[in-house]
C-alpha cells in the first residue's frame, strides 16, 4: 500500500516537473521571436517556412482524405438521424456546425500529433542522445531558438490552415453526398451552409487549432528533450509524445467546449 | 594529493615556452550530479599553445571535467576562468563571445544528421555571424581540406566512416577559427590508423594555427604521442599535472595501474553501492 503510494506521489510530482519544464519551454520559445534579435540570434525566417511545409503542405493529402471523409460520414449519419424524424433537409445544420466546431480541428489535432509531434520527438530525441543538442550550445546557438521556435511557429501557422482547409474539404464532400441523396443541388447545399455559419463558429474551430498546435509542439519537445536510454529511448519518447499529445487534445477539446459553448 | 602543483610550475612543454595568462584556470572545482560528487576539489593551469590531455578510467570525472569548461554544466562549488573570464558569471552576449574563441570536438561528432557535411561546418558562420554565402563556401572548403576532406562537403554524417565524422567534427570546431580547442575521446571507436592520424592532425592543428588544446582520453598511446602534459584524474580528484615523461615515469602505483591497463582490487561495500544507485536515481 505505502509502496503503491509511493509510486503515484513520484509520478505526479514528475508530471507536475514536465508541466513546469512544459511551461517554461513555451515561455521561452515566445520569448526568442521578440529578444533574439538583441542576443544576436533571431529566429530565422526560412526555418519557420521549413516547418510550415513539413508540418502543413506536407500533410495536405492525408488531411484532404480524411476531411473527406469525415465529411461524407457526417453526411450518412445525419440523413439517417434526421431521417427518423423526417427533418432530412435539416442535415446540412449538423453538419455545418460539427465540421466547423468540432471534427475539423480534432481530426487535423490529431493527424498532426501522430505526423508532425511524433517527428518532433524523435527527431530531438536523436539529437539529445547523439550530442547534437551539446554541440549547438557550445557553438553558442541556443537550442529552443533553433530548433522549437520554429517548429511552435510552423504549428501556429499551419494547424489552424489545415483546419480551414478541412472544412472546406469536409462540407464539400459532404455537399455531394446530400445533394446526390436529397436531389438538391451542391450550390443550394452551400448557399444553405453559409446561412447557417457564423464567425463564431469559425473562430470556436479555430481557437482550438491553435491551442491543438502548442500542446503537440511542446509535448513533442518535451518528451524529446527529456528523452534517456539510446534508441530504445527514442522510440519511447516518439510514442509518449503521440499519446500525451492525442490525449492532451480530447481533454482540452471538452474543455474547450465545456468553456465556451455552454 | 596532486604530485605537482601547477601554478607554482612554469610550463615549458609547449612551443611558446614564455610565461602567459593561462587560457584555462581552474581553482577549488566541485561537481556534483543529483546526490553524488563526482569532482573534488580540482585545480588546474592550461597554458597558450598547449596540448593538455585529461587522462582517467572510466568515472574519473574527465567528460564532467570537459562538459563543465565548455559551459555544459555548472559546478557546484570554484571557479572556472576562459581567457581570464569566469564563465560561470558572464552575460548571455559576453557568453557568445566567448564561445566564438573555443571549438569542441564531440566524440561521436555530433554534426546534425538532417545537415550535409558543409552544412555542418558552416552552421557556426551561418547562425553567428553575417557572411555572405559565397565567403562561407571558401571557408568551409578551407577546412574541409586542413581536415583532409576535400570533395565530401556534400555527403550527408551518415554516408562518412568514423574517422571522417570526427574529422569532419573538428572542421566544425575550427571554423571560427578558435584559440582554444577541446577533444572529447578523439581516438574512440576508430582503428589505430586512423586514432593516429587524428593525433597527427591534432598536433598540426596546435602548430599550424597556434591553438591550445585540451584532450579528453583514456588512450595512453594517444596521449603520450600528442600531449605537453597530462592530469590524471582518478576518482574525481586530479592525482598528477605533469609532462608525458614525468607521468611515465611517476612512482605513484594508481597512475602505472592506469598506464599498464590493469584493475585495482576494490572492496566493494554492497550497502554503499546501493546508497550511490539510489543517489543516482
Amino acid at each position: 500500500m505505502l509502496h503503491t503510494l509511493e509510486i503515484i506521489g513520484r509520478r505526479a510530482v514528475r508530471g507536475l516537473d514536465e508541466i513546469g519544464y512544459a511551461t517554461g519551454l513555451l515561455a521561452e520559445s515566445l520569448l526568442w521571436i521578440v529578444i533574439g534579435r538583441g542576443r544576436r540570434q533571431p529566429v530565422r525566417l526560412s526555418s519557420v517556412f521549413v516547418q510550415m511545409m513539413e508540418i502543413g503542405v506536407e500533410a495536405l493529402p492525408i488531411a484532404t482524405l480524411l476531411s473527406a471523409t469525415i465529411g461524407v460520414m457526417l453526411a450518412i449519419q445525419g440523413l439517417y438521424s434526421l431521417g427518423l424524424f423526417g427533418a432530412e433537409s435539416y442535415a446540412y445544420i449538423g453538419i455545418a456546425l460539427s465540421v466547423t466546431r468540432e471534427f475539423s480541428p480534432l481530426i487535423i489535432g490529431i493527424l498532426i500529433a501522430g505526423r508532425s509531434g511524433s517527428a518532433l520527438a524523435a527527431r530531438l530525441s536523436t539529437m539529445t542522445i547523439n550530442q547534437e543538442i551539446d554541440a549547438l550550445r557550445v557553438i553558442g546557438i541556443n537550442p529552443v531558438r533553433f530548433l522549437v521556435t520554429p517548429a511552435l511557429l510552423g504549428m501556429l501557422v499551419m494547424v489552424p490552415c489545415l483546419t480551414m482547409w478541412s472544412n472546406l474539404v469536409g462540407i464539400a464532400s459532404a455537399g455531394i453526398y446530400v445533394s446526390g441523396a436529397l436531389e438538391v443541388s451542391f450550390q443550394a447545399f452551400v448557399m444553405q451552409v453559409i446561412d447557417v455559419l457564423r464567425v463564431d463558429d469559425l473562430m470556436h474551430g479555430l481557437g482550438k487549432s491553435v491551442l491543438f498546435a502548442t500542446l503537440i509542439a511542446i509535448i513533442g519537445v518535451v518528451n524529446g528533450s527529456l528523452v534517456t536510454g539510446g534508441a530504445e529511448g527514442v522510440g519511447r519518447a516518439t510514442t509518449r509524445s503521440v499519446v500525451h499529445s492525442i490525449s492532451a487534445i480530447v481533454i482540452t477539446d471538452m474543455v474547450f467546449a465545456f468553456l465556451v459553448t455552454r | 594529493m596532486p604530485e605537482t602543483v601547477l601554478p607554482s610550475v612554469a610550463f615549458d612543454g609547449a612551443k611558446n615556452a614564455t610565461p602567459q595568462a593561462p587560457v584555462i584556470e581552474i581553482a577549488h572545482l566541485d561537481a556534483h550530479y543529483g546526490s553524488r560528487q563526482i569532482l573534488f576539489d580540482v585545480n588546474l593551469e592550461v597554458h597558450p599553445g598547449e596540448i593538455m590531455v585529461v587522462m582517467g578510467g572510466s568515472g574519473s570525472g574527465k567528460s564532467t571535467l570537459l562538459r563543465l569548461l565548455v559551459g555544459l554544466e555548472r559546478p557546484s562549488a570554484g571557479i572556472i576562468r576562459l581567457f581570464g573570464k569566469d564563465i560561470n558569471r558572464l552575460g548571455p552576449n559576453e557568453m557568445l563571445d566567448l564561445r566564438r574563441r573555443i571549438g569542441v570536438s564531440f566524440q561521436g561528432g555530433a554534426l546534425l544528421s538532417s545537415l550535409t557535411v558543409a552544412e555542418n561546418i558552416k552552421l557556426p558562420l551561418r547562425e553567428l555571424t553575417r557572411l555572405d554565402e559565397k565567403t562561407m563556401d571558401i571557408m568551409a572548403r578551407l577546412k574541409l581540406e586542413v581536415t583532409n576532406l576535400s570533395g565530401f562537403g556534400d555527403l550527408m554524417p551518415s554516408e562518412l566512416s568514423g574517422g571522417m565524422l570526427k574529422r569532419a567534427a573538428v572542421a566544425r570546431a575550427i571554423i571560427m577559427d578558435p584559440s582554444l580547442l577541446f577533444f572529447d575521446e578523439p581516438s574512440a571507436g576508430l582503428d589505430p590508423v586512423v586514432a593516429s592520424a587524428l593525433d597527427d592532425l591534432i598536433l598540426r592543428l596546435r602548430d599550424a594555427m597556434e591553438m591550445t588544446i585540451v584532450v579528453v582520453t583514456h588512450d595512453i598511446e594517444s596521449a603520450f604521442k600528442i600531449a605537453d602534459r597530462i592530469t590524471v584524474l582518478d576518482k574525481g580528484r586530479i592525482l598528477a599535472v605533469d609532462s608525458a615523461q614525468a607521468i611515465r615515469n611517476s612512482s605513484n602505483e594508481r597512475i602505472q595501474n592506469l598506464l599498464h591497463r590493469r584493475a585495482e582490487q576494490e572492496d566493494v561495500d554492497p550497502a554503499e553501492y546501493l546508497r550511490r544507485i539510489a543517489g543516482d536515481a
